[in-house]
This record gives C-alpha cells, structure tokens and sequence, in this order.
C-alpha cells in the first residue's frame, strides 16, 4: 500500500486502527483520550485534523509554534503571574494543536450551559432577594450567609428587566466517564474570552488551510451579542450609551485582556479613579470634562469596586459605584454581589434547585462535591481527604484549590484539623483524571496533557449566547493534573466544528475597526494623559542618558590609549556632568578615586534599575508608562515597545554586562528609542494624546540640555578639554553633523552655544523645543475652571518667560566668565532660569489634567467614645 | 418615656477636602417598643446629594456627598423617641434550655430563624475562637435556660472585666480585650456575641444611646453623654432580648436603640470616603435629654448609679 493510499484511507470516515498516528502520538494509558477511543481508533471529528497533523510532522509543527510564539510577543499578548519578579508581563502560551469538539457533542454543552446559566440567573435575583432557596430549605443559610461573596449592601440592588446575570463562565472538563462535567463557576469578571479571540486569530495565522478546511465555527458571533446585550441594559433610553471597560490596572494578571477587549470591541479602557460619582451618577474623567456613563463592564472584583459600602482600603473601585446601581442610574456587569455564585459549596445543591426552578434535572453535571457544612459530607470528607480536592468556601487572595493526593501526610493532618475547626468553610470535590489531548511538548514530542476548557456566555432576549468553544488550558505537564495559569500551564484553540459548511462571517473585523476609530475621537482620560506625558520625559531622558553614556565610553576609551593628562582631565570633566546629568549623586562628585576607576559606576547608572536616574530606571519607567496604556498601541508600536522591553531585560541581566560590551548595549537601546520615537511622532494622530507625549519630550529635552550645558561649559576651561565637552554636548544633542555641515570649523563655545541654544533651525535645540512647546500648549483645552479674558494662564506665561530668556541672551556675554571668575555667569543662570520655569511648568500641567488622581482616605470614627465629656 | 437625642459629630480638617462620600446610620431605626416621633440630619456643608434608604438589616441609613472643596463636616442628627416598657416581666428562669434552643435554631425554617442565623456566623470583628467558648462554657452549663445563661454572661463580663476607655481601640482585637480584662462597651458587646456564637447561638450588636443620669447633686451636662452600644441574643421562637454587659443590666426605658448588625463594622454611625483632607480631627458629642423629667429645672438627686455607656 502505497504511503497516500493509507492516507486516505486512516481520513475515510469509518474508523480504523490507525498505525501511522500512533508514531505521531500516543495517548496515555488509562486516560479518556480526545483523540482516540479505547480501541485506538481515531474519534470521527479528530480525524481530519490528525491526520493533516501528521502529514506535518512535528518538526513543521514545532516551526509553527514558533512562529505562534514570535505573533504573540509581538502582540504583546500577556499574563502577569503574581509573586513572581518575572511574571510581569509573561507572554502568553498557545499550543499550536487545537482541542476539537464534534458538532453533536457540542449541541448538548451548548444547551447545558444555557441551562446553567439561567439557574445562575435565578439563583442570583433569589438570594439578593425574595431567599426563598433559604426558606425553602433548598440552600442552607450558613453556607450563603456564610460566603464572603454574599455582600449584604447588594441586597435588593437590580439592573432593570428581569435578566441579572449577564456573563457567565463555565470551567468544563471530560470526566473518566467520557461525559464534559462543570468544575466550577465564573460568575463576577469571567476572564479569557479575549484570551481565546487572540488564540483564534493566531491559530489562523500558522494553520490556514486547516482552519479553513475543518469548518470551524466562528467565535465572533459572541462579541456581537455581547455588544448588543451591553447596550440594551444601558439605563438611559439612548442610542448610544457610554460603555466602559473597568480595570484594576496594569498589574492585574489578565491586563493583556482588558486592554484587548478594549480596543477590540471600541470602548475606553479606565481605572477607578478615571470614574466619578456626581449627584447619583458616574462620569468619567476626561481633560476638559464629565462624560455621563452607562454601562460598565467591569473586571475588578466585586468586594474591591466601591470603597465607601465594601471594602474600605480599596483603591481599585469608585466611590459611590455601588449607590448608583442601587438607583439604576448605572448598569454593572456583572452586577455587584454576584460574586456569590462562585461559591463551590453551591453545585452540591443544584440538582435540587434546578428541579424547584426548571422542573427538570441538569443537562451538565457538576464534579461531584461536599460541603462540610453538612454533618454527613463533612464525615465523608475527612474520611477520603487524600483523594479529594479541597477548597475553601470563600476563595480568599492567594488561595488554592489543595487537590488531595499530591498532599504530604502532614499537610494533611493540618488541613484535616483546619477543616474541624470551621467545617461550614470547606468543600470536597472529586478528583478525577480528566481527559487528555494531544500538546506540543518542549521537547518537540507530542504528549497527552489534562485540559480544561473554559467557555463563555452572555444573555441576550430571552436566552444566552455560548461562544462556540472557548478557552482550553493544558496541564504543564504530561501526567500533572493541576491546570492553570498562575501555575504556568499553555492554552489551545477550541474548534467547534460545524455541521455543514459556515458563512464566512467576517463582519466582526469591520465594526471593530470603526469602533476603533470612534474610540480614538473619545475625549482623552487623565490618566492616559499623564502617563502619555511621562512616557515623553522617559524616553527623552532614557536616549539623553545612552548618548552621553556612549560619548563617554569613547572617550574613555580614548584615555586609555593615549594615557595622558588632557585625556583624563576631559574624562573626569565628563564623568561628573553625568553625574549631573543623571542626577545619580553622589556618583563621580563623591570621591576622586572613582575617576580613576569608574568601571563599577558606569555599569550602575547604565544597568542598576534600582537606582533613581540609570538609564535601566527610565526605561523601565518608560515600558510602565506604555503598559499603563496599553491600548492605545498599534501592533506596530508594540513591537518596537516590547524591543526596548528587551533591551532593558539584556541591561538587567546580571553579569552580561561589561564595560567591553556596554557600548553595544547602547547602541541597541538608542536605535529602539529612536524607532519608537519616529513612530509615535510620525504615526499618532495630531490629537490631545500626541500632544502630551509631545509636551513631555520637549520639556525634557530642554531640562536635560539646560542640566547638560551648565555641568560641561559654565566653567571655563583649558581649550583642549574644552573642545573634548563640546564634542560631547553635539554627540550627546545628536547635533554633529549639523554642526559641521555649518561651521565647518574647530569646535568653539561659542558656535556651539549657538547652535544648541539659539538656532531655531536646529530640531535637536533648546529654543526650537521651547517654540514648539508653545505651540503644543496652546492647543491644549482650557482649564474649565479658569476666568477667560485677555490674562495669560500661568503655563503660557511660564513658555513664554523661558522663550523670552533664550531670545534675548547675547553669545558675546553667554561666553564671556565674570572678572577673576571662571563661571560663565549668564549662561549658568540663564540655564537655571529655563530649568526652574519648566519644572514649573510640568508642575501646572499636572496639578491642572492630572491632579484629581489624589488620594483618598477613611473618614475614621476613630472610635464611638471619643472626646467623651466628664463623667 | 419621651427623650430628646442630639448627637452631633465634627471634622476639621488641615487639608482642602475636594469631595466626600458619606453613609450615616444615626436616624433611630423602628424597634417593637421605640417608637420615633422625629429625626433628622443637618449636614454642613450641604451635601450636593442626599438620599436615605433602609439597608439589609433594616436600619436607616442616609447617604449623601459634599462635592465643593471645603475644611470642615459637620453632621448633627436630632431625633425624638418614645420608648413604652416591656409589657410584662421578662421570666430568666422560664423558657428552653440554650442547648434545646439552639437545636431549635438549626431546625427552624420561619422566615425570623433563618435570618437570625446569619448572627450565628463569624462576622467581621468578631470571629470565633478558642479563649471564648472557654470564657463563655462557665455560663452555658448544659441545660440552663437560655436567657439565664446569658445573663449570667453579662453579669461576669461587668464583674471580670474593667471599663477603661484608654485601653482599647477601634481595631484592638478580641483576644486582646480577652487577655487584659479591659475595654469599653464596644468591646463588650463584641466579647458577649462572640461568647454566645461559639455555642452555636445567634446574638447582634446593638448601637445606640443610653440616658445617662448625672451624680447626686450634680448638675446634668449637656454632651455629658455618648453613643452607647449592648448586644441582642435570638431566642428561637419568641424573638431577640437586649443585655446590656457595660451596665449589667436588662435595658428597659433608658436605652434608645439606633440600628442593629452583625457587630459594629454594620452600623458605624458615620463612615466615608474623602479625597484630600490630610490630617484630620474629630469631636463627637450626644446629648440625651429626658423629655419627662426635662421640665425640672434643677437636677434630681434621685437615686441610681450613673449608667456607664
């Protein structure tokens, strides 16, 4: 038989023994396989794929990977791992084989799900409720009361209309008996859905015609109904209600998402002190002023959203949040207090409620689960605690499911006393072994790995849409049977496949496009304002700091060459305006032995990120600035982002760095600011964003010139060393080639001065940065708050006074030092004036678009007998 | 009897405040024999938003926010209460037994039993431990009647522990007031429900006032008096009985009732969220006036210890 024959033969649609997959892959022993069933014949809905897996290979599917890898990254799709100093920003792991679902299989989840989600519905508007669940002795109080997800301020709190859930998430895995159990619930901010939309267009991308081939139904149809849902709870009768995406922040181990879905479905991206509480409303913040919001999509946690009636020390949510949906002048999704449902005590009790409310028993069965709150359960549960899976009640921070088998005994003799002394906060579930599916192993093998599949529901009319597929994570390892992310598993494309061949339905790309667009004429938030702002000064900061590093490594250099007392006067003149420069005292300034050895701290202030002023320190400030942003970038920035990201991570690699290869370094680090810098000045449009960023770098630009003049040329010096710092002062302004493309002459303070300071042709010059500036300023929106008339405001004044100062220094007297002094006098105090006025000036710009981002604080009752009166 | 309560609370603060979010539960919620004739809250600066509701535990709560800067918050809420005396004598040795009563709690579904099982439960200040339930156990003897037990609770708590209101704090926990004897009456109202949750039994925290009756001869102060707080155990079938451990006493006229939770984290009498304010003081003060006796100039020099709140 020849080698094609048996292809097609192993893709006919009886199953067969299939010899040559089975050198491809093998299932595990003793495993549920997705792929093939006992008898090792190949399921009917993998046979396609796996048989177009094979013609492959793995070597072509490890390549694949790769390429998986390298799109991601460059996406800068992420998860932040907490408690992990490299978990920021960890990139996220696709497997390039897909979990496949048969589209029978798939009609039955569906329809489950969809059962689930509505019991959830009723289960939620029944224990902020009416509680009949309670008095009917359906649920036991203590375990609602008892839940720290029950929060009594949400009580009687409604969306308008009947429907109050309206996300929902299952967690979903095959069980030893081949059917799909619930493992669990996702009920307050579910997470993925944006996960599995960027696997979905990057499985696209390295498997085309496999994906175009297989009939996969599309995830799109999701997002559409969620955008249809979002604006159909809106509280006003409008058009077009505000709908914004709620955000922890940049920390937050799902932030990639938030910023994704962002971007994806066109809404603004804000943090809790974007949004404000005004007479019963919420408004969101924006630099010239208050837009009313109607929808929130929020994924900050129930508890954290509104300081004032839950948790007091939270800085995440907004003050007042919770009074507002209490007025329906706000629809929350999912509603507050919902987060009730993820109790996991709850599946052992819903066989009973779906029969109360439905009238008919569940189409998906949850893993089988005991609450220790019942005598008999709790019995049970200790009795087996080494074949269980234990979880708390409430799911605290940094609390784990415990699965039993993987305890030692004194871990479990510490658990058992544990759950003895508060049984009402414990539950025991199975631990099954859960099907495996086929994964791409580091090694390059393919192996059978445990996989959970997360799926996604959103109400819509009179039911809820199901994202056909979802989110699928595999085990790190073959035989591990922990699956998540915080413990570093890798994800899959789920492929629904469909039972005739689907429209091509594209539409979702071009609406998002036009959101997009609309999402960019949206009024700019403060926050993204301020961070625009000083992602500015860093990058100019972070560039002035590698091109002084980089002259003075030359010079350096030089010195040791020629080894004579010029040389290394130049050098030390150099090194300490560095210090200067970077404000990294006490540094050259300290002690004259580090002149004469400044190996250590020229690797400090190039490589230390600890230290306030280094180069790694403004470029880690600057990739800060950028994330707290994150959707504001093109891909296209975002590669070049995450290359100064790589950058800074080769200066922080311990040892890599030597005073041989730091130039190099540089280099590298300088050729990335400036990409970025072309790209943001060249590809943001001329709006408010452009013009912070813009601000930013023009006042620093200035500041560091004005710092750099004053430490290398107020003091006269001899006319050897003097030459040396002007070299400098053009290498370092990247002036040098203009320089001698107009004097075409030794270099001279004088002509120097001149071109750096004065010369409004320069585009690397102070005057030409103070010029535009003022342009920039003038084209902000006004301050509401200020009396209009003819008076300048006080930022306008500040350009003006710095313009001013430059415009009318003469070079006969900027050269000139005082009598018996070597101080260049004017020009050390014209410098210092220019530096006071813009310190100034970047103090006004906060304090007036980004100074509500105070603060707050408990009023505390300090106790109820202060002040008590004599007795 | 008819009292008259002004209870009024200021700040003053070193910094601007641009905006404040406040939440007051010192309107006189409706208890069985309390009844309010009037309250109200004056606030200054007048709040931009007002709004007053029930929450999940009955209590009025008025909920507003200042949004122009200023330096200083003054809230004064005035109320006037009628309080009837109990209609006949409450009987300690009558009733269940506490270990009968509580089965009774567990197995009860009216609607009155199922609520008060959430006041069986941890709450925020107080969580059950073991230094209670020993504290407790010399009250609980098996099979002693539920409300002899617990005033017998009360009567050791008044006797063991020393009213001292230096000692404590607002975050000084339990075991603390535990290990030195020693608070104020938050602390023995907390103590006295978490005594009677670790048996299994359901009790609230109660925040109020108390009239307060000056010392023989003395003049009665204005703002001599505070906000007093006591406790409430459910009995199951016939409702919640209030002890007072601070005064070790059954309150029958002279304790005005203003809301009710699970411990004091539910019923703070004013709570918010301020943006800006730096560093802050603040002076509290009540004054509980007997519209009855009020009509006589002079003090009474009648007989009874002052009442501790």
């Amino acid at each position: 038989m020849s080698k094609d024959a048996h292809a097609e033969q192993a893709a006919s649609p009886r199953p067969r023994p299939d010899p040559a997959g089975s050198r491809w892959y093998e299932p595990a022993a003793g495993l549920f396989d997705e792929t093939r069933s006992d008898d090792g014949t190949v399921r009917p809905h993998w046979e396609y794929l796996a048989r177009a897996l094979q013609g492959l290979g793995t070597e072509e599917l490890r390549r694949r990977r790769d390429e998986a890898s390298r799109l991601l990254r460059e996406n800068g799709v992420s998860y932040n791992v907490y408690d992990d100093p490299d978990g920021y920003n960890r990139v996220w792991d696709l497997d390039p084989i897909p979990l496949v679902i048969g589209s029978n299989e798939w009609a039955g989840i569906e329809s489950g799900l969809i059962q689930r989600a509505e019991l959830m519905d009723l289960i939620l508007r029944d224990l902020y409720g009416p509680r009949e669940l309670l008095r009917k002795g359906l649920l036991p109080p203590e375990m609602v009361f008892g839940h720290a997800g029950f929060l009594r301020p949400c009580d009687g709190v409604k969306l308008a209309g009947e429907r109050q859930l309206i996300l929902y998430s299952a967690n979903l895995a095959r069980g030893p008996d081949g059917n799909m159990w619930v493992l669990g619930d996702r009920t307050q901010a579910p997470s993925g859905a944006g996960y599995a939309l960027e696997n979905r267009m990057v499985i696209t991308r390295i498997l085309p015609s496999l994906f175009r081939d297989s009939r996969v139904h599309r995830v799109a149809v999701f997002f559409r109904a969620l955008r249809q849902t979002l604006v159909s709870i809106a509280p006003r009768a409008s058009r077009e209600p505000r709908i914004v995406i709620l955000t922890p922040g940049p920390r937050n181990e799902t932030y990639f998402e938030h910023a994704y879905l962002a971007s994806y479905l066109g809404y603004p991206l804000v943090q809790g002190d974007d949004l404000v509480v005004r007479n019963g409303r919420v408004w969101q913040r924006t630099l010239s002023d208050l837009q009313p919001v109607d929808v929130i999509i929020r994924r900050v946690d129930d508890d954290w959203c509104d300081p004032l009636e839950l948790r007091a020390e939270s800085r995440l949510g907004v003050t007042g949040l919770l009074e507002c949906a209490r007025r329906g002048t706000v629809s929350i999704a999912n509603p507050l207090g919902s987060g009730l449902l993820e109790n996991p005590a709850l599946l052992a009790f819903l066989p009973a409620i779906a029969r109360h409310f439905l009238g008919q028993p569940l189409r998906l069965s949850s893993v089988r689960t005991w609450w220790c709150g019942n005598p008999g359960d709790l019995q049970h549960v200790l009795a087996n605690l080494e074949h269980l899976v234990i979880k708390p009640l409430s799911r605290a921070a940094g609390e784990r499911s415990l699965p039993g088998p993987t305890l030692s005994r004194d871990e479990l003799d510490r658990l058992r006393a544990q759950i003895s002394a508060s049984p009402r906060n414990w539950v025991g579930q199975e631990f099954a072994q859960f099907s495996a599916t086929p994964t791409l192993s580091d090694d390059g093998g393919v192996e059978p790995r445990a996989a959970v599949l997360r799926t996604f529901l959103v109400a819509r009319d009179a039911d809820y849409a199901v994202m056909p597929g979802g989110l699928t994570r595999v085990a790190p390892s073959r035989g591990s049977p922990l699956v998540s992310n915080q413990y570093g598993g890798s994800s899959k494309d789920t492929w629904v496949l469909a039972s005739e061949p689907e429209q091509q339905v594209t539409l979702w790309l071009q609406p998002a496009r036009e959101q997009m667009t609309s999402g960019n004429r949206a009024p700019l938030s403060s926050r993204a304002a301020d961070n625009l702002f000083w992602l500015g000064r860093y990058s100019e900061r972070a560039e002035g700091t590698a091109r002084l590093l980089r002259t003075i490594l030359a010079k350096y250099d030089e010195s040791l060459q020629y080894d004579d007392p010029e040389h290394a006067q130049c050098l030390h003149a150099l090194l300490r305006s560095l210090t200067h420069f970077t404000a990294t005292y006490p540094g050259f300034m300290a002690e004259d032995a580090r002149l004469h050895q400044p190996d250590d701290e020229l690797l400090a202030v190039a490589c230390d990120a600890g230290r306030s002023g280094s180069l790694a320190q403004s470029l880690q400030a600057l990739v800060h600035s950028a994330h707290a942003i994150r959707d504001f970038w093109s891909s296209d920035s975002w590669r070049v982002l995450d290359s100064i990201d790589t950058q800074l991570a080769a200066l922080r690699t311990r040892g890599s760095v030597t005073i041989e290869n730091l130039s190099e370094h540089l280099n590298q680090v300088v050729v990335a600011l400036a990409a970025f810098n072309e790209l943001t000045s060249e590809r943001l449009m001329r709006d408010q964003a452009w013009r912070f960023l813009d601000m930013g770098r023009r006042i620093e630009r200035s500041l560091l010139l004005a710092s750099l003049t004053r430490s290398t040329v107020a003091v006269h010096t001899e006319p050897a060393v003097e030459a040396l710092l002007l070299d400098a002062i053009l290498s370092t302004g990247e002036s040098i080639l203009t320089y001698r493309q107009r004097y075409r002459s030794y270099l001279e303070v004088r002509t120097v001065l001149e071109l750096m300071l004065l010369d409004s042709n320069n585009p690397r010059g102070m005057i030409h940065q103070l010029l535009r500036l003022q342009e920039t300023l003038a084209g902000l929106p006004t301050d509401p708050g200020a009396a209009g008339g003819a008076e300048l405001c006080e930022r306008d004044r500040l350009a003006l006074e710095a313009v001013t100062q430059l415009r009318l220094v003469s070079l006969d007297r900027l050269v000139q030092s005082g009598r018996g002094s070597v101080l260049r006098e004017d020009l050390d105090q014209t410098m210092a004036r220019i530096t006071h006025l813009l310190t100034r000036m970047s103090e006004v710009i906060t304090g007036q678009y980004f100074g509500h981002l105070r603060e707050s604080q408990q009023l505390v009752q300090a106790r109820i007998e202060v002040e008590r009166g004599p007795r | 009897m008819n009292y008259r309560i002004v209870h009024r609370t200021d700040y003053h603060y070193a910094e601007p405040v641009d905006s404040g979010y406040n939440e007051a539960r010192l309107l006189p919620r409706a208890v069985p024999r309390q009844l309010a004739l009037s309250s109200s809250l004056s606030i200054d600066p007048p709040p931009s938003d007002y709004r007053e509701r029930l929450d999940y535990f009955g209590n009025r709560v008025a909920g507003f926010s200042i949004d122009q800067p200023h330096h200083a918050l003054s809230v004064t809420a005035t109320s006037e209460v009628s309080i009837e005396p109990r209609s006949g004598r409450l009987d300690l040795f009558e009733g269940e037994s506490w270990d009968a009563s509580r089965e009774r709690l567990m197995q009860s579904n009216d609607p009155e039993s199922l609520l008060a099982r959430d006041f069986a439960l941890d709450s925020p200040l107080v969580a059950v431990q073991p230094g209670l339930a020993s504290y407790a156990a010399g009250s609980f003897a098996r099979g002693r009647s539920l409300l002899q037990s617990v005033h017998d609770l009360m009567e050791r708590i008044h006797r063991d522990f020393r009213y001292d209101p230096e000692f404590t704090t607002l975050s000084t926990p339990l075991a603390q007031v535990l290990e030195h004897r020693r608070g104020v009456c938050q602390d023995f109202a907390h103590l006295a429900i978490g005594c009677i949750r670790s048996h299994g039994l359901a009790a609230r925290y109660v925040s109020g006032y108390i009239e307060t009756l000056p010392p023989p001869g003395k003049p009665r102060l204005v703002g001599a008096d505070a906000s007093h707080a006591w406790f409430s155990v459910f009995v199951p079938g016939s409702g919640w009985v209030d002890f007072d451990p601070t005064n070790n006493q059954v309150p029958e006229t002279q304790h005005i009732t203003v809301a009710w939770g699970r411990d004091y984290a539910d019923v703070t009498p004013l709570k918010g969220i301020i943006f800006g304010g730096g560093m802050m003081t603040l002076k509290v003060s009540v004054d509980v006036l007997n519209l009855d006796t009020a009509v006589v100039a002079a003090p009474s020099d009648s007989a009874g210890a002052a009442a501790q709140p």
